[in-house]
């Protein structure tokens, strides 16, 4: 089941007409992305450009103008399979006057979980999210990190295959942001689907498998975090113990200085380049401390694709 | 399908019931039935009547004004609060979500209706106001009037900001309770456009006045079975008809 296909969008497109409906904007332009079994994907972008949007498309919210989405191979259009679904908004509000236990009872009621089972279920979700203490308090009484986390509590009482979460860390401490995102990690490794929109790529980085960037509602990438389109191949290298005519060879060939002379330097080459210094510093006696690949990370992708799209 | 139904309804329930603005409106109604004591005294001769006229009148007007009150912010808070969001995304069609709101509307009115039924009986017995069969029936027809109000209230919060959905729901009432007056006024008139027209505005639009028999309840007149019959029929159909068309136009709705 493993790659199997549990988001397909195609095509999406999505305009609103604003006002009394003459003219129409254009939020969504055809976009196309997929996202499979068991893996936690990033849906990132800028503010405005059409991650909400496409998140409400595929929870069936707003109605897309053309194109396809499917989850878990069923229109988005249809009710039932959203058994297997669960959604926590950005900012999630509550009906205040009920405590923690009643929402979450009243989710599992609209989800089909049966009666018998209900309580022991809010207990272990409240567990798992960390509000056993606060159970029985009105939620209006909860801060916003408790909301944030009940919020996402609903979103997985009724044990669904698939969770999607809106700016989940959204206005958290780090404190708080580590706990969700310690979170969603304990989710997914229980076999659940994660689709997360952010716009935190530090914790995209560190939790997600893959990512699409969508800016001005086109998709810029969408892939591994490894192996960015139009990244450079460099690597760093440390070399130590360095004979002091070779380092005078090197800054010649690099026509640079190298600080640290003969005691320990790093430097960043291109493939052939690093080849050519490795071979040479063993002959000449250098010790090679350490050959890394250099890998851009996220936010300069993320800047170099909302870069190309102005 | 019926399990989200009725936790939504139950849900709405609980919600407004603990909603303390309810317990205001429903506090006036009592001061206002408690009211028409006073109201009766300074009359020499039937006092009774004056009392229970003024009582169920407090009920209807105040009755009415809650179920557009909270018909009217059925489905614009749920969106505002964006608590919509996660109760759609949940396996409930959107005709299942309306249908919980409405049902639980209905009952939390229905709930306050028996406070207020309460109150006007407890004060009718202490003044020595006769109560018969025509006052159950005028209260029950009440109660459906109710359901049907907060079919129309619905149906307007389903597209409209709440100050229009009251607007629009204020405005049907009103006629809702004038069309029997009006094709009679047409009936009557020399002008035939003018009769069509009265009688084609009582055939569109709800007739409200047919599930008002206080008259009747408090003068102590018969009511004949068959118009009673006839009235539940009616506001059956009109709650559903209302219904339907909400469904059919929150169907189209974007949440954005």
């Amino acid at each position: 089941m493993e790659g199997e296909t549990i988001v397909r969008v195609e095509g999406l497109v999505k305009d609103f007409r604003p006002g009394f409906g003459l003219t129409k904007r254009r939020v969504l332009h055809g976009i196309t992305f997929e996202v499979r079994r068991g893996e936690i994907f990033g849906f990132i972008g800028p503010n405005g450009a059409g991650k909400t949007t496409t998140l409400k498309v595929l929870m069936g919210l707003i109605r897309a103008s053309a194109g396809r989405a499917e989850l878990l191979g069923h229109a988005v259009s249809e009710s039932e399979f959203r058994r297997e679904i669960g959604f926590a908004p950005e900012s999630p509000y509550f009906y205040e006057f009920l405590t923690g236990r009643e929402i979450l009872s009243f989710y599992a009621r609209l989800c089909d979980v049966a009666p018998a089972q209900i309580a022991a279920r809010v207990d272990a979700v409240l567990g798992e999210v960390g509000l056993s203490h606060a159970g029985d308090a009105r939620l209006r009484t909860y801060s916003k990190g408790m909301l944030q986390r009940i919020g996402i509590a609903q979103a997985i009482v009724h044990d669904p295959a698939v969770i999607f979460l809106d700016e989940p860390m959204s206005g958290l401490d780090p404190v708080g942001r580590k706990e969700i995102r310690d979170l969603i990690v304990r989710l997914n490794a229980q076999g659940k689907t994660v689709f997360m929109n952010t716009h935190i790529l530090s914790d995209v980085e560190m939790i997600c498998d893959r990512v699409a960037i969508i800016v001005k509602g086109r998709i810029a990438y969408q892939g591994a975090l490894d192996g960015f389109p139009g990244e450079r191949k460099l690597f760093d290298v440390t070399l130590a113990s360095l004979p002091p005519d070779f380092v005078e060879e090197v800054e010649a060939q690099l026509g640079t200085k190298l600080d640290g002379r003969g005691e320990r330097v790093t430097l960043r080459l291109a493939e052939k380049e690093m080849n050519e210094l490795v071979q040479a510093a063993l002959v000449r006696g250098a010790r090679i401390e350490e050959i890394v690949r250099h890998r851009d990370d996220l936010e300069t992708l993320f800047l170099r694709a909302v870069e190309e799209s102005r | 399908m019926r399990g989200a139904i009725a936790a939504i309804a139950v849900n709405t329930v609980r919600d407004a019931v603990r909603n303390r603005v309810l317990y205001i409106l429903v506090f006036f109604s009592l001061v206002m039935i408690g009211t028409s004591v006073v109201l009766a005294t300074l009359s020499y001769v039937e006092r009774a009547r004056i009392l229970q006229d003024v009582g169920l009148g407090a009920i209807r007007f105040f009755g009415a004004a809650i179920a557009i009150f909270m018909g009217v912010n059925l489905i614009h808070r749920e969106v505002e609060r964006r608590t919509i969001y996660t109760i759609l995304s949940k396996p409930v069609t959107r005709a299942s979500f309306l249908a919980g709101k409405y049902l639980g509307l209905v009952a939390t009115l229905w709930l306050q209706l028996a406070i207020m039924m309460l109150a006007f009986v407890l004060v009718s017995l202490a003044s020595g106001a006769a109560l018969g069969a025509g006052h159950a029936i005028a209260l029950g027809l009440v109660a459906v009037e109710l359901a049907v109000v907060v079919a129309f209230a619905t149906l307007f919060s389903s597209f409209a900001t709440p100050f229009l959905a009251a607007c629009y729901s204020v405005g049907l009432y009103l006629v809702g309770h004038l069309t029997r007056d009006l094709r009679a006024l047409g009936a009557g008139s020399e002008s035939e456009v003018f009769a069509q027209t009265a009688v084609w505005i009582h055939r569109v639009f709800p007739d409200l006045s047919a599930l008002n028999r206080t008259i009747e309840a408090v003068h102590g007149l018969p009511i004949p079975p068959p118009e009673v019959g006839w009235a539940l029929v009616a506001g059956l159909a009109w709650c559903l008809g209302f219904l339907l068309v909400a469904v059919v136009v929150f169907e189209r709705r974007d949440f954005r």
